[in-house]
């Protein structure tokens, strides 16, 4: 039996910006590679919000390993990651400085004052840094000097290092070069590895090219899910009703 | 003919307007009386005593001068850190603890920041009598105060959205305070922190004027006996402290030092935080402390403050502020106008060094060899030391911003003074009417220093309450000074805010 990690049950949010989910029921099991497919403003951001717990939806139920969100103890939150859209690193530290923080799930204070003070060990960080692609010159740089493709890798091992169960994508693929993008999603959807990848993955993204390694598809428009289907089912009419 | 419109370069300009009454009430109030002693004043500047003696005394007094200032500097950015955190939202909302906590905290914060540091010295003074912690424990609170709102403003900056994606990560709750805060917070130590050891310097100078130690009293000492000469070896001492101390801290960089440096930095930060917590309380309940019996007095006083004119010195303050704030404002833009060349502003960079070096009560001593005592003169006394403060400002950014437009328009045809005005100081009118609005904060509360010398305000009926222990009456001056700091902070805050 497939387990159910996270699920939707009738989640509709309002906010006042406007952007909208109604009425959405969703069920995500393990070891399944989801790519969320909408226009600008069909509501894929938000529902990514939800679904790592940043946004309470105004009616409806969200659970995680069948356990309401309000509900779930730090370890268990931490089963999530997120690679934001904006990225949302820390500007004044350095690449690999921000890649640890995706450890503060797991280690204590200290490592969190010694990350800060720069004199905790960036050992695994380097190795993610690696495989996301990103020069040894740009591992202690800060922020601010790195390129919007090298930020948007560093975001991704940021997020590869937490060695969550589910990994939410937000557009991940901004910014980078074909060549790399095609490392990238390989990374995070057929890991070959020896670092350890979420098994499960949410990933929201435009280019319709990129979608042979997926299982599953879902579109939205209007903040409504219009199909959810095995990509094998896919076809260039469920594109023209979203696109 | 078309409106007047005010925009943030209009009113800077506009501020110069408060110069009217100024000028007409210190012209009828010159007179030429102190002229002789005014050049032997300049004079001595080029020509300051140096004899074994004096350089002693000099070096004596500048050490006590820098232990104060350094262990109240490094105190209050401590504690100012500390207390920064715990009144930003930020905190409540990672800790999920009752915002109301952070609103009483802020409330008694202003409170602290709002009574000026040389009340609090002479306060103090008042109830342990003369002491060299004194100097210590006057500059610590007001600057502590001051030092967390501007910490805590610097952590409200920061991007809700970067507090999530933390957040986010799921971490222990102090790791991601932590997390989150430590830029922050070295930024502002960088930008504000240094920079408030020269403030303490300063304000170490004003309270050793009033008996504390260190150089001002040495200075003060040499203002009555008019002797000049030695006067200046002290001020140029003073300004030679300023420069090394500021120097020396700004090539200590926290980020570049090894692993072992760090970890006794942080274990001798963790000491004196302890240590200093520990010198409060025993300060606060030495046993040694000069009862103030007369404190009692105020639980059984008929209030009788309406037998002196309270009402007149509350407004006397509100004036000189409002006078003060319009020369601050005005003085430094339209100085760089009129003397824009290279070697106006080396004039302006070397006379408003000179304006912040000495303090205003000595500053206010000097303008009286031409005048008499009046609200105008303590006005332009406090107005040019700020002014020489804010000018430092503009002149830092019109340095550092982009000159392209001022080319572009010096290209047209454009006379310098014009492309300046408007291809220079047009981008900064915002962000410097910004600063001059916090600057003005300040001013409210260093309207105590000039009334306490004797010439107007608030300050003037606090020293002779004070003198006379006349506790119920400091009490209502302190709230009314309060009142009027926080009165003036909210204006400015909303000021602030719509410039933003």
């Amino acid at each position: 039996m497939i387990n159910t990690l996270l699920e939707l049950k009738e989640v509709s949010y309002v906010n006042k910006n406007n952007f909208t989910l109604k009425n959405i029921s969703l069920k995500i099991k393990s070891g399944e590679k989801i790519a969320l497919l909408g226009k600008s403003g069909a509501g894929k951001t938000t529902l990514i919000s939800i679904l790592n717990g940043t946004i309470k939806p105004n009616k409806g139920k969200v659970k995680l390993f069948n356990t309401e969100f309000d509900k779930l103890n730090l370890y268990q939150k931490s089963k999530i990651s997120t690679i934001w859209q904006d990225l949302r690193l820390i500007e004044d530290l350095s690449a690999e400085q921000n890649v640890n923080c995706g450890l503060l799930g797991k280690r204590s204070f200290l490592f969190a004052f010694k990350n800060l003070l720069n004199i905790s060990s960036f050992k695994k960080a380097h190795q993610y840094m690696k495989v996301c692609n990103l020069q040894k010159s740009i591992f202690s740089k800060n922020i601010r000097k790195i390129s919007g493709g090298q930020k948007q890798r560093v975001a991704i091992a940021r997020s590869l290092i937490q060695e969550s169960d589910i990994l939410l994508a937000d557009e991940p693929f901004n910014n980078l070069d074909p060549k790399i993008t095609l490392n990238i999603k390989n990374l995070l959807l057929i890991n070959k590895n020896k670092i350890k990848v979420p098994n499960t993955t949410l990933v929201s993204l435009h280019r319709l090219d990129l979608l042979n390694d997926f299982n599953r598809i879902i579109g939205m428009k209007y903040g409504e899910i219009l199909f959810d289907l095995e990509k094998t089912k896919l076809k260039k009419s469920h594109l023209n009703m979203i696109y | 003919m078309n409106k007047l419109k005010l925009n943030p370069s209009s009113i800077t300009f506009l501020a110069i307007l408060v110069c009217l009454p100024l000028a007409y009430e210190l012209f009828i109030n010159f007179h030429i009386g102190g002229i002789e002693l005014f050049k032997e004043f300049v004079i001595s500047a080029f020509n300051p005593k140096i004899n074994n003696e004096i350089i002693f005394t000099l070096v004596k007094r500048l050490n006590e001068t820098f232990l104060i200032a350094f262990s109240s500097w490094l105190i209050s950015i401590i504690f100012g850190i500390f207390f920064g955190i715990l009144s930003s939202e930020i905190f409540y909302k990672i800790l999920n603890l009752p915002i109301f906590l952070r609103s009483f905290l802020n409330l008694f914060l202003t409170f602290i920041r709002s009574i000026h540091e040389l009340i609090w010295g002479l306060i103090l003074m008042q109830i342990y009598g003369i002491n060299f912690s004194i100097g210590i424990i006057a500059i610590c609170l007001p600057f502590i105060a001051i030092n967390a709102k501007v910490f805590s403003e610097q952590i409200e900056n920061i991007n809700h959205k970067t507090i999530e994606s933390i957040k986010q990560i799921n971490g222990t709750k102090s790791s991601t305070l932590l997390t989150l805060v430590w830029a922050p917070i070295l930024k502002t130590y960088k930008n504000y922190g240094l920079y408030r050891l020269e403030c303490a310097i300063r304000s170490t100078a004003v309270l050793g004027l009033f008996g504390v130690g260190g150089i001002g009293t040495s200075i003060f000492l040499c203002f009555q006996t008019l002797n000049f000469r030695e006067l200046w070896t002290y001020l140029w001492g003073l300004a030679f402290l300023i420069i090394i101390s500021k120097e020396l801290l700004k090539k200590f960089n926290l980020s570049k030092t090894s692993e072992k440096f760090l970890t006794y930095f942080i274990i001798a930060l963790f000491c004196i935080s302890l240590f200093s917590l520990y010198f409060f309380v025993y300060f606060i309940f030495n046993k040694n402390a000069i009862p103030f019996n007369s404190i009692n007095n105020f639980l059984i006083s008929n209030f009788s403050l309406i037998s002196y004119d309270f009402l007149k010195l509350l407004l006397e303050t509100i004036v000189l502020c409002l006078l003060s704030t319009g020369i601050t404002i005005s003085f430094p833009p339209i100085c760089i106008l009129i003397f824009n060349n290279k070697i106006g502003i080396k004039i302006i960079r070397s006379i408003s060094f000179l304006f912040r070096l000495i303090p205003p009560p000595v500053l206010i001593l000097i303008l009286l060899m031409f005048n008499d005592p009046s609200i105008s003169l303590a006005a332009i006394t406090l107005g040019l030391h700020n002014a020489a403060i804010t000018s430092k400002l503009l002149l830092v950014n019109l340095h550092n911003q982009d000159n392209k437009q001022y080319i572009a328009m010096k290209s047209l045809g454009v006379s310098k003074r014009s492309s300046w005005l408007l291809g220079s100081f047009v981008k900064q009118a915002n962000s410097y009417l910004a600063y001059c609005a916090y600057r003005s904060d300040i001013i409210i509360r260093e309207t105590a220093i000039l009334g306490v010398i004797g010439s107007v305000g608030l300050g003037w009926q606090l020293q002779e309450s004070l003198s006379s222990f006349a506790w119920e009456e400091v009490i209502i001056i302190l709230f009314a000074y309060s009142s009027i700091a926080i009165i003036g902070e909210l204006i400015n805050g909303k000021i602030k805010s719509n410039l933003a």
